[in-house]
Protein backbone atom coordinates (compact mmCIF):
# COMPACT_ATOMS: atom_id res chain seq x y z
CA UNK A 1 0.00 0.00 0.00
CA UNK A 2 2.79 2.42 0.96
CA UNK A 3 4.60 1.71 -2.31
CA UNK A 4 1.46 2.42 -4.29
CA UNK A 5 1.00 5.72 -2.46
CA UNK A 6 4.64 6.75 -2.92
CA UNK A 7 4.58 5.81 -6.63
CA UNK A 8 1.34 7.77 -7.05
CA UNK A 9 2.89 10.86 -5.43
CA UNK A 10 5.94 10.60 -7.66
CA UNK A 11 3.83 10.21 -10.80
CA UNK A 12 1.66 13.17 -9.90
CA UNK A 13 4.68 15.30 -9.04
CA UNK A 14 6.28 14.29 -12.35
CA UNK A 15 3.11 15.14 -14.20
CA UNK A 16 3.04 18.57 -12.56
CA UNK A 17 6.62 19.13 -13.56
CA UNK A 18 6.10 18.49 -17.23
CA UNK A 19 6.30 21.55 -19.45
CA UNK A 20 3.01 23.33 -19.73
CA UNK A 21 0.88 22.57 -22.72
CA UNK A 22 0.67 25.98 -24.31
CA UNK A 23 -2.79 27.07 -25.20
CA UNK A 24 -4.00 29.22 -27.98
CA UNK A 25 -4.59 32.55 -26.21
CA UNK A 26 -7.74 34.35 -27.11
CA UNK A 27 -7.13 37.13 -24.63
CA UNK A 28 -4.88 37.64 -21.65
CA UNK A 29 -4.61 39.66 -18.47
CA UNK A 30 -3.45 43.11 -19.50
CA UNK A 31 -2.33 44.98 -16.37
CA UNK A 32 -2.55 48.32 -18.20
CA UNK A 33 -6.29 47.84 -18.60
CA UNK A 34 -7.08 47.09 -14.97
CA UNK A 35 -10.24 48.69 -13.58
CA UNK A 36 -12.47 48.37 -10.52
CA UNK A 37 -16.19 47.81 -10.92
CA UNK A 38 -18.91 47.71 -8.27
CA UNK A 39 -22.19 46.18 -9.28
CA UNK A 40 -24.96 43.67 -8.88
CA UNK A 41 -25.02 40.11 -10.19
CA UNK A 42 -27.45 39.67 -13.06
CA UNK A 43 -26.59 36.16 -14.17
CA UNK A 44 -24.29 33.24 -13.28
CA UNK A 45 -23.23 30.61 -15.80
CA UNK A 46 -20.52 28.02 -16.54
CA UNK A 47 -18.94 28.62 -19.93
CA UNK A 48 -15.86 27.36 -21.82
CA UNK A 49 -13.35 30.17 -22.21
CA UNK A 50 -10.05 28.59 -23.18
CA UNK A 51 -9.25 25.63 -25.34
CA UNK A 52 -8.57 22.44 -23.38
CA UNK A 53 -9.38 23.90 -19.97
CA UNK A 54 -12.27 23.41 -17.61
CA UNK A 55 -15.19 25.80 -18.18
CA UNK A 56 -15.12 29.04 -16.22
CA UNK A 57 -17.57 30.56 -13.80
CA UNK A 58 -18.85 33.67 -15.58
CA UNK A 59 -20.74 36.36 -13.68
CA UNK A 60 -22.75 39.02 -15.52
CA UNK A 61 -22.34 42.14 -13.37
CA UNK A 62 -24.33 45.34 -13.84
CA UNK A 63 -22.22 48.31 -12.77
CA UNK A 64 -23.92 50.63 -10.26
CA UNK A 65 -22.69 53.91 -11.78
CA UNK A 66 -22.98 53.32 -15.51
CA UNK A 67 -25.41 50.40 -15.73
CA UNK A 68 -22.93 48.75 -18.11
CA UNK A 69 -23.08 44.99 -18.14
CA UNK A 70 -19.73 43.24 -17.63
CA UNK A 71 -19.08 39.57 -18.31
CA UNK A 72 -16.70 38.72 -15.47
CA UNK A 73 -14.47 35.71 -15.90
CA UNK A 74 -13.81 34.26 -12.44
CA UNK A 75 -12.21 30.78 -12.44
CA UNK A 76 -13.18 27.16 -13.09
CA UNK A 77 -13.21 25.94 -9.48
CA UNK A 78 -15.19 28.86 -8.12
CA UNK A 79 -18.37 27.44 -9.52
CA UNK A 80 -18.18 24.86 -6.76
CA UNK A 81 -16.36 26.85 -4.11
CA UNK A 82 -18.61 29.86 -3.74
CA UNK A 83 -22.32 30.40 -3.96
CA UNK A 84 -23.16 33.60 -5.80
CA UNK A 85 -26.79 34.54 -6.35
CA UNK A 86 -28.56 36.93 -8.64
CA UNK A 87 -28.96 40.29 -6.89
CA UNK A 88 -25.84 40.03 -4.72
CA UNK A 89 -23.35 42.88 -4.75
CA UNK A 90 -19.67 42.48 -5.73
CA UNK A 91 -16.65 44.71 -6.20
CA UNK A 92 -14.34 43.34 -8.89
CA UNK A 93 -10.83 44.44 -9.78
CA UNK A 94 -9.82 43.05 -13.14
CA UNK A 95 -8.51 43.52 -16.64
CA UNK A 96 -10.93 44.93 -19.19
CA UNK A 97 -11.25 43.80 -22.78
CA UNK A 98 -14.01 44.45 -25.28
CA UNK A 99 -15.39 41.99 -27.79
CA UNK A 100 -17.78 44.45 -29.40
CA UNK A 101 -18.92 48.02 -29.06
CA UNK A 102 -21.00 47.35 -25.99
CA UNK A 103 -19.58 44.04 -24.84
CA UNK A 104 -17.43 44.60 -21.78
CA UNK A 105 -15.46 41.70 -20.38
CA UNK A 106 -13.42 41.55 -17.20
CA UNK A 107 -10.83 38.99 -16.16
CA UNK A 108 -11.20 39.12 -12.39
CA UNK A 109 -8.14 39.52 -10.18
CA UNK A 110 -9.76 40.43 -6.85
CA UNK A 111 -13.30 40.07 -5.59
CA UNK A 112 -14.82 41.83 -2.56
CA UNK A 113 -17.85 39.99 -1.30
CA UNK A 114 -19.65 40.15 2.05
CA UNK A 115 -16.63 41.48 3.94
CA UNK A 116 -14.11 39.15 2.36
CA UNK A 117 -11.43 39.81 -0.22
CA UNK A 118 -10.56 36.98 -2.60
CA UNK A 119 -7.40 37.20 -4.65
CA UNK A 120 -7.71 35.15 -7.82
CA UNK A 121 -4.61 36.36 -9.63
CA UNK A 122 -1.40 38.11 -8.68
CA UNK A 123 -0.59 41.70 -9.71
CA UNK A 124 0.68 40.46 -13.07
CA UNK A 125 -2.45 38.47 -13.80
CA UNK A 126 -1.08 35.00 -13.14
CA UNK A 127 -3.85 32.79 -11.76
CA UNK A 128 -3.44 31.60 -8.21
CA UNK A 129 -6.72 29.91 -7.62
CA UNK A 130 -6.34 26.34 -6.61
CA UNK A 131 -7.99 23.37 -8.08
CA UNK A 132 -7.89 19.93 -6.64
CA UNK A 133 -8.75 19.82 -3.02
CA UNK A 134 -11.04 22.80 -2.94
CA UNK A 135 -14.06 20.77 -1.96
CA UNK A 136 -12.31 18.06 -0.06
CA UNK A 137 -10.82 20.23 2.56
CA UNK A 138 -11.78 23.83 3.04
CA UNK A 139 -8.49 25.49 3.67
CA UNK A 140 -9.35 29.11 3.69
CA UNK A 141 -10.51 31.05 0.75
CA UNK A 142 -9.20 32.56 -2.40
CA UNK A 143 -5.68 31.32 -2.47
CA UNK A 144 -6.21 28.63 0.05
CA UNK A 145 -4.35 29.91 3.04
CA UNK A 146 -1.51 27.78 4.35
CA UNK A 147 -1.26 25.83 7.49
CA UNK A 148 -2.72 28.16 10.02
CA UNK A 149 -4.36 25.58 12.22
CA UNK A 150 -8.08 25.97 12.63
CA UNK A 151 -10.50 24.22 14.89
CA UNK B 1 12.42 16.63 8.21
CA UNK B 2 14.40 14.42 5.82
CA UNK B 3 11.17 13.41 4.11
CA UNK B 4 10.10 17.02 3.80
CA UNK B 5 13.44 18.04 2.28
CA UNK B 6 13.35 15.07 -0.11
CA UNK B 7 9.85 15.89 -1.35
CA UNK B 8 10.67 19.60 -1.58
CA UNK B 9 13.82 18.95 -3.60
CA UNK B 10 11.94 16.57 -5.87
CA UNK B 11 9.22 19.18 -6.38
CA UNK B 12 11.66 22.03 -7.06
CA UNK B 13 13.61 19.94 -9.59
CA UNK B 14 10.43 18.92 -11.34
CA UNK B 15 8.91 22.39 -11.55
CA UNK B 16 12.04 23.91 -13.04
CA UNK B 17 10.72 23.60 -16.63
CA UNK B 18 7.95 26.01 -15.48
CA UNK B 19 5.48 23.21 -15.65
CA UNK B 20 3.44 23.92 -12.54
CA UNK B 21 0.88 26.72 -12.51
CA UNK B 22 1.14 27.60 -8.84
CA UNK B 23 3.86 27.05 -6.28
CA UNK B 24 3.60 28.25 -2.72
CA UNK B 25 5.59 27.93 0.41
CA UNK B 26 4.27 28.70 3.86
CA UNK B 27 5.62 28.93 7.35
CA UNK B 28 3.37 28.93 10.40
CA UNK B 29 4.13 29.26 14.05
CA UNK B 30 1.47 28.04 16.47
CA UNK B 31 1.39 28.45 20.21
CA UNK B 32 -0.95 26.32 22.31
CA UNK B 33 -1.43 26.69 26.05
CA UNK B 34 -3.09 23.26 26.20
CA UNK B 35 -1.81 20.96 23.49
CA UNK B 36 -3.52 17.79 24.75
CA UNK B 37 -6.74 19.57 25.62
CA UNK B 38 -7.24 18.17 29.11
CA UNK B 39 -7.31 19.53 32.64
CA UNK B 40 -3.52 19.21 33.05
CA UNK B 41 -2.55 22.05 30.75
CA UNK B 42 0.63 21.53 28.82
CA UNK B 43 1.79 24.19 26.42
CA UNK B 44 3.73 23.69 23.24
CA UNK B 45 4.84 25.45 20.10
CA UNK B 46 4.35 23.96 16.66
CA UNK B 47 6.32 25.15 13.65
CA UNK B 48 4.94 24.08 10.30
CA UNK B 49 6.70 24.40 6.97
CA UNK B 50 4.72 23.40 3.92
CA UNK B 51 4.74 23.60 0.16
CA UNK B 52 2.02 23.33 -2.43
CA UNK B 53 2.03 23.11 -6.20
CA UNK B 54 -0.58 22.46 -8.79
CA UNK B 55 -1.06 22.17 -12.50
CA UNK B 56 -4.02 22.39 -14.82
CA UNK B 57 -3.94 19.79 -17.56
CA UNK B 58 -6.78 20.10 -20.00
CA UNK B 59 -9.91 19.76 -17.89
CA UNK B 60 -8.05 18.18 -14.98
CA UNK B 61 -6.31 19.87 -12.13
CA UNK B 62 -3.63 18.05 -10.16
CA UNK B 63 -1.85 19.10 -7.01
CA UNK B 64 0.60 17.92 -4.42
CA UNK B 65 1.30 19.35 -1.01
CA UNK B 66 3.63 18.49 1.84
CA UNK B 67 3.80 19.79 5.40
CA UNK B 68 6.32 19.20 8.17
CA UNK B 69 5.23 20.08 11.71
CA UNK B 70 7.72 20.22 14.56
CA UNK B 71 6.55 20.23 18.18
CA UNK B 72 9.11 21.98 20.34
CA UNK B 73 8.17 20.49 23.73
CA UNK B 74 7.03 17.11 22.41
CA UNK B 75 9.41 16.44 19.50
CA UNK B 76 8.42 12.77 19.44
CA UNK B 77 5.01 13.84 18.15
CA UNK B 78 6.51 15.66 15.16
CA UNK B 79 4.93 14.67 11.86
CA UNK B 80 5.00 14.96 8.10
CA UNK B 81 1.91 14.84 5.90
CA UNK B 82 1.95 14.47 2.12
CA UNK B 83 -1.14 14.96 -0.07
CA UNK B 84 -1.69 14.52 -3.78
CA UNK B 85 -4.86 14.62 -5.83
CA UNK B 86 -6.61 15.16 -9.08
CA UNK B 87 -9.98 16.70 -9.92
CA UNK B 88 -12.25 17.29 -12.85
CA UNK B 89 -15.21 19.59 -13.53
CA UNK B 90 -17.80 18.53 -16.03
CA UNK B 91 -20.57 21.00 -16.94
CA UNK B 92 -23.97 19.49 -17.62
CA UNK B 93 -25.45 22.79 -18.70
CA UNK B 94 -24.67 26.48 -18.16
CA UNK B 95 -26.31 26.22 -14.74
CA UNK B 96 -25.29 22.75 -13.54
CA UNK B 97 -22.02 20.90 -13.19
CA UNK B 98 -20.46 17.78 -11.79
CA UNK B 99 -17.20 17.72 -9.90
CA UNK B 100 -15.06 14.64 -9.25
CA UNK B 101 -11.93 14.46 -7.14
CA UNK B 102 -9.59 11.73 -5.98
CA UNK B 103 -6.87 12.28 -3.43
CA UNK B 104 -4.31 10.35 -1.45
CA UNK B 105 -2.61 11.20 1.79
CA UNK B 106 0.21 9.74 3.85
CA UNK B 107 1.00 10.83 7.40
CA UNK B 108 4.19 9.89 9.22
CA UNK B 109 4.64 10.57 12.91
CA UNK B 110 7.70 10.16 15.05
CA UNK B 111 8.06 7.47 17.70
CA UNK B 112 5.36 8.40 20.21
CA UNK B 113 2.62 8.46 17.65
CA UNK B 114 3.91 6.10 14.98
CA UNK B 115 1.05 3.63 15.51
CA UNK B 116 -1.14 6.32 13.96
CA UNK B 117 0.89 6.60 10.76
CA UNK B 118 -1.57 6.16 7.96
CA UNK B 119 -2.28 6.27 4.28
CA UNK B 120 -5.69 7.30 3.03
CA UNK B 121 -7.62 7.53 -0.19
CA UNK B 122 -10.57 9.87 -0.77
CA UNK B 123 -13.04 10.12 -3.56
CA UNK B 124 -15.54 12.94 -3.96
CA UNK B 125 -18.40 13.43 -6.36
CA UNK B 126 -20.41 16.64 -6.25
CA UNK B 127 -23.29 18.14 -8.14
CA UNK B 128 -24.32 21.79 -8.13
CA UNK B 129 -27.21 23.37 -9.93
CA UNK B 130 -28.95 26.75 -10.02
CA UNK B 131 -32.61 25.82 -9.67
CA UNK B 132 -33.28 29.54 -9.94
CA UNK B 133 -30.78 32.43 -10.21
CA UNK B 134 -31.34 32.99 -6.49
CA UNK B 135 -31.44 29.37 -5.35
CA UNK B 136 -28.74 26.69 -5.41
CA UNK B 137 -29.05 22.95 -4.95
CA UNK B 138 -25.94 20.99 -4.03
CA UNK B 139 -25.19 17.36 -3.36
CA UNK B 140 -21.90 15.70 -2.37
CA UNK B 141 -20.80 12.14 -1.86
CA UNK B 142 -17.50 11.37 -0.13
CA UNK B 143 -15.75 8.05 0.25
CA UNK B 144 -12.76 7.72 2.54
CA UNK B 145 -10.51 4.79 3.29
CA UNK B 146 -7.87 5.05 5.98
CA UNK B 147 -5.21 2.47 6.60
CA UNK B 148 -3.31 2.90 9.88
CA UNK B 149 -0.11 1.24 10.94
CA UNK B 150 -2.07 -0.06 13.90
CA UNK B 151 -4.91 -1.71 12.01
CA UNK B 152 -7.42 -1.35 14.87
CA UNK B 153 -8.28 2.06 13.50
CA UNK B 154 -8.66 1.21 9.81
CA UNK B 155 -11.97 2.32 8.44
CA UNK B 156 -13.98 3.07 5.36
CA UNK B 157 -16.60 5.82 5.47
CA UNK B 158 -19.30 7.20 3.23
CA UNK B 159 -20.96 10.59 3.55
CA UNK B 160 -23.79 12.14 1.62
CA UNK B 161 -24.77 15.82 1.86
CA UNK B 162 -27.70 17.59 0.26
CA UNK B 163 -28.30 21.34 0.58
CA UNK B 164 -30.56 24.02 -0.76
CA UNK B 165 -30.26 27.76 -0.36
CA UNK B 166 -32.21 30.87 -1.28
CA UNK B 167 -31.12 34.50 -1.56
CA UNK B 168 -33.67 37.20 -0.78
CA UNK B 169 -33.76 40.86 -1.91
CA UNK B 170 -33.15 41.87 1.73
CA UNK B 171 -29.59 40.53 1.12
CA UNK B 172 -30.34 37.57 3.36
CA UNK B 173 -29.36 34.03 2.41
CA UNK B 174 -31.03 31.06 4.05
CA UNK B 175 -29.60 27.59 3.68
CA UNK B 176 -30.67 24.14 4.84
CA UNK B 177 -28.54 21.01 4.75
CA UNK B 178 -28.99 17.31 5.47
CA UNK B 179 -26.03 15.00 6.07
CA UNK B 180 -25.76 11.28 6.43
CA UNK B 181 -22.59 9.40 7.26
CA UNK B 182 -21.56 5.79 7.73
CA UNK B 183 -18.22 4.69 9.13
CA UNK B 184 -17.18 1.07 9.25
CA UNK B 185 -14.16 -0.08 11.22
CA UNK B 186 -12.80 -2.75 8.95
CA UNK B 187 -10.90 -4.99 11.30
CA UNK B 188 -12.54 -6.97 14.04
CA UNK B 189 -11.53 -5.79 17.45
CA UNK B 190 -9.44 -7.97 19.61
CA UNK B 191 -10.29 -7.44 23.21
CA UNK B 192 -7.62 -5.39 24.78
CA UNK B 193 -8.39 -4.23 28.25
CA UNK B 194 -7.98 -0.57 28.88
CA UNK B 195 -5.38 -0.64 31.57
CA UNK B 196 -4.93 2.72 33.17
CA UNK B 197 -2.33 2.91 35.82
CA UNK B 198 -3.97 2.28 39.08
CA UNK B 199 -5.35 5.44 40.53
CA UNK B 200 -5.24 7.37 37.28
CA UNK B 201 -7.71 8.35 34.61
CA UNK B 202 -7.53 6.09 31.51
CA UNK B 203 -6.98 9.18 29.40
CA UNK B 204 -3.58 9.49 31.00
CA UNK B 205 -2.70 6.06 29.63
CA UNK B 206 0.23 3.89 30.31
CA UNK B 207 3.40 5.76 30.78
CA UNK B 208 1.68 9.11 30.81
CA UNK B 209 2.33 11.24 33.72
CA UNK B 210 0.19 14.08 34.84
CA UNK B 211 -0.30 16.21 31.83
CA UNK B 212 2.57 14.77 29.86
CA UNK B 213 2.60 12.63 26.79
CA UNK B 214 4.28 9.29 27.23
CA UNK B 215 4.60 6.20 25.09
CA UNK B 216 2.00 4.77 22.75
CA UNK B 217 -1.56 5.97 22.88
CA UNK B 218 -3.22 3.05 21.24
CA UNK B 219 -2.67 0.60 24.04
CA UNK B 220 -5.76 1.73 25.87
CA UNK B 221 -7.99 2.84 23.07
CA UNK B 222 -9.53 -0.41 22.03
CA UNK B 223 -12.84 -1.57 23.36
CA UNK B 224 -14.29 -5.08 23.38
CA UNK B 225 -15.68 -6.09 20.05
CA UNK B 226 -15.76 -9.41 18.27
CA UNK B 227 -16.58 -8.13 14.83
CA UNK B 228 -16.32 -5.05 12.68
CA UNK B 229 -18.42 -2.19 13.89
CA UNK B 230 -20.14 0.61 12.09
CA UNK B 231 -21.38 4.01 13.23
CA UNK B 232 -24.11 5.83 11.39
CA UNK B 233 -24.89 9.52 11.89
CA UNK B 234 -27.48 11.89 10.55
CA UNK B 235 -27.59 15.66 10.87
CA UNK B 236 -29.55 18.70 9.83
CA UNK B 237 -28.05 22.16 9.59
CA UNK B 238 -29.30 25.65 8.96
CA UNK B 239 -27.56 28.90 8.13
CA UNK B 240 -28.72 32.49 7.85
CA UNK B 241 -26.28 34.97 6.30
CA UNK B 242 -26.74 38.69 5.97
CA UNK B 243 -24.64 40.90 3.72
CA UNK B 244 -24.18 44.51 4.88
CA UNK B 245 -22.58 46.03 1.80
CA UNK B 246 -19.38 44.60 0.38
CA UNK B 247 -17.41 45.29 3.56
CA UNK B 248 -19.38 43.37 6.16
CA UNK B 249 -20.92 39.92 6.36
CA UNK B 250 -22.58 38.17 9.26
CA UNK B 251 -23.98 34.70 9.64
CA UNK B 252 -25.65 32.44 12.18
CA UNK B 253 -25.60 28.67 11.90
CA UNK B 254 -26.79 25.62 13.78
CA UNK B 255 -26.41 21.85 13.49
CA UNK B 256 -28.18 18.98 15.20
CA UNK B 257 -26.62 15.55 14.86
CA UNK B 258 -27.83 12.11 15.89
CA UNK B 259 -25.97 8.81 16.05
CA UNK B 260 -28.59 6.52 14.58
CA UNK B 261 -26.71 3.23 14.98
CA UNK B 262 -23.49 1.98 16.52
CA UNK B 263 -21.23 3.64 19.03
CA UNK B 264 -17.61 4.60 19.58
CA UNK B 265 -15.37 1.56 19.95
CA UNK B 266 -12.81 3.39 22.05
CA UNK B 267 -12.28 3.56 25.77
CA UNK B 268 -12.06 7.31 25.64
CA UNK B 269 -11.99 10.09 23.10
CA UNK B 270 -9.51 12.90 22.94
CA UNK B 271 -8.55 15.69 20.62
CA UNK B 272 -5.14 17.30 20.42
CA UNK B 273 -4.39 20.69 19.02
CA UNK B 274 -2.91 20.35 15.52
CA UNK B 275 -2.25 16.62 15.86
CA UNK B 276 -4.89 14.36 14.39
CA UNK B 277 -6.29 11.73 16.72
CA UNK B 278 -8.20 8.77 15.25
CA UNK B 279 -10.58 8.54 18.21
CA UNK B 280 -12.30 11.82 17.32
CA UNK B 281 -14.06 12.84 14.13
CA UNK B 282 -17.54 13.81 12.90
CA UNK B 283 -18.80 10.30 13.72
CA UNK B 284 -17.86 10.43 17.39
CA UNK B 285 -20.65 12.54 18.77
CA UNK B 286 -24.27 13.49 18.83
CA UNK B 287 -25.75 16.77 19.98
CA UNK B 288 -25.87 20.26 18.62
CA UNK B 289 -23.67 23.15 17.65
CA UNK B 290 -24.57 26.80 17.14
CA UNK B 291 -22.37 29.60 15.96
CA UNK B 292 -22.14 33.10 14.61
CA UNK B 293 -19.50 34.82 12.57
CA UNK B 294 -18.75 38.42 11.62
CA UNK B 295 -16.51 39.16 8.64
CA UNK B 296 -15.13 42.65 8.05
CA UNK B 297 -12.98 44.12 5.33
CA UNK B 298 -10.95 46.81 7.07
CA UNK B 299 -8.90 49.65 5.56
CA UNK B 300 -5.81 48.48 3.62
CA UNK B 301 -7.82 45.38 2.70
CA UNK B 302 -7.21 43.68 6.01
CA UNK B 303 -9.72 40.90 6.54
CA UNK B 304 -11.01 40.42 10.06
CA UNK B 305 -13.11 37.49 11.12
CA UNK B 306 -14.67 37.05 14.56
CA UNK B 307 -16.70 34.06 15.58
CA UNK B 308 -18.33 32.33 18.51
CA UNK B 309 -19.34 28.67 18.60
CA UNK B 310 -21.09 26.72 21.31
CA UNK B 311 -21.51 22.98 21.10
CA UNK B 312 -23.13 20.37 23.26
CA UNK B 313 -21.87 16.89 22.47
CA UNK B 314 -22.36 13.47 23.99
CA UNK B 315 -20.23 10.51 22.97
CA UNK B 316 -22.12 7.20 22.58
CA UNK B 317 -20.17 4.27 24.01
CA UNK B 318 -17.81 6.48 26.00
CA UNK B 319 -17.97 6.25 29.77
CA UNK B 320 -16.87 8.91 32.19
CA UNK B 321 -14.27 8.29 34.85
CA UNK B 322 -13.21 10.16 37.92
CA UNK B 323 -9.63 11.32 38.21
CA UNK B 324 -8.72 8.12 40.06
CA UNK B 325 -9.86 6.02 37.10
CA UNK B 326 -13.14 4.76 38.57
CA UNK B 327 -15.97 4.47 36.12
CA UNK B 328 -18.92 6.71 36.93
CA UNK B 329 -21.26 4.64 34.75
CA UNK B 330 -22.56 7.55 32.73
CA UNK B 331 -22.03 8.70 29.18
CA UNK B 332 -19.53 11.47 28.58
CA UNK B 333 -21.04 14.86 27.76
CA UNK B 334 -19.16 18.03 26.85
CA UNK B 335 -20.22 21.64 26.44
CA UNK B 336 -17.68 23.65 24.52
CA UNK B 337 -17.48 27.42 24.02
CA UNK B 338 -15.10 28.76 21.42
CA UNK B 339 -14.16 32.31 20.51
CA UNK B 340 -12.01 32.99 17.47
CA UNK B 341 -10.47 36.04 15.86
CA UNK B 342 -8.51 35.83 12.63
CA UNK B 343 -6.88 38.52 10.52
CA UNK B 344 -5.41 38.20 7.06
CA UNK B 345 -3.64 40.53 4.71
CA UNK B 346 -2.61 39.77 1.14
CA UNK B 347 0.47 41.43 -0.33
CA UNK B 348 1.47 41.10 -3.98
CA UNK B 349 3.76 38.15 -3.37
CA UNK B 350 2.78 36.86 0.02
CA UNK B 351 0.00 36.71 2.60
CA UNK B 352 0.03 37.01 6.37
CA UNK B 353 -2.44 35.33 8.67
CA UNK B 354 -2.95 35.86 12.41
CA UNK B 355 -5.34 33.81 14.48
CA UNK B 356 -6.40 33.51 18.11
CA UNK B 357 -8.77 31.00 19.68
CA UNK B 358 -10.01 30.62 23.21
CA UNK B 359 -11.77 27.41 24.12
CA UNK B 360 -13.52 26.44 27.30
CA UNK B 361 -14.68 22.81 27.51
CA UNK B 362 -16.98 21.75 30.34
CA UNK B 363 -17.22 17.98 30.67
CA UNK B 364 -18.78 15.54 33.11
CA UNK B 365 -15.47 13.69 32.82
CA UNK B 366 -13.19 15.98 34.84
CA UNK B 367 -10.10 14.91 32.93
CA UNK B 368 -11.59 16.59 29.86
CA UNK B 369 -12.70 19.71 31.69
CA UNK B 370 -10.28 22.24 30.27
CA UNK B 371 -9.64 25.58 28.67
CA UNK B 372 -6.90 26.90 26.45
CA UNK B 373 -5.54 29.76 24.40
CA UNK B 374 -4.21 29.15 20.91
CA UNK B 375 -2.27 31.60 18.75
CA UNK B 376 -1.13 31.21 15.19
CA UNK B 377 0.88 33.39 12.85
CA UNK B 378 1.66 32.42 9.30
CA UNK B 379 3.21 33.70 6.13
CA UNK B 380 2.65 32.25 2.71
CA UNK B 381 4.57 33.00 -0.47
CA UNK B 382 2.77 32.46 -3.74
CA UNK B 383 4.64 32.06 -6.98
CA UNK B 384 2.55 31.75 -10.12
CA UNK B 385 4.29 29.91 -12.91
CA UNK B 386 1.57 29.31 -15.47
CA UNK B 387 0.41 31.38 -18.41
CA UNK B 388 -1.32 34.69 -17.51
CA UNK B 389 -4.32 33.87 -19.61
Amino acid sequence: MKRIVIITFCLISLEIGLPAIRQEKQHFYNVDKEIKVEGTIEKIIMEPRYKDTAPFLIVALKEKKTQHLYQVEVSPVWFFDYDFHQGESLVITGSLYQTGENRFNLIAREIQFKGELFTLRDKHGFPNWRGGKSLQKKRGKGKGRGKGIRF
Amino acid sequence: MKRFISFMLLAVILISPLGADTFSLSLNQNLASNLFQNRYEEGDQISTLSFYLDKNLNKFSIYTEGGYSYLHENPNLTYYVQDAGIDFIHPISTKSALYFAAAGRAAFYRTDYSDFNYTSVNFLAAFKSYLHPTSIFKSNYTLEFKNYKSSYYDFISHALTVSLDKYFPSKTTLKGEIDWGYKNFIHPYIYEEALPEEGSHPGMGKGRGKGSFGKGLNQNLVNTQSEAQAIQVFSISGLAAQGLGNQVGINFSGTRQWVISGQNPFSFIEEFYAVENPSYDRFSWEGYQIGSQLTLLLPWYIQLNMGYTRSYKSFPGIETFDLEGNSLGIKRKDTKNQIEVTMAKDFPRFSILLAYYYINNISNDLYFDWNGHFFSIGIEWNISLGANR
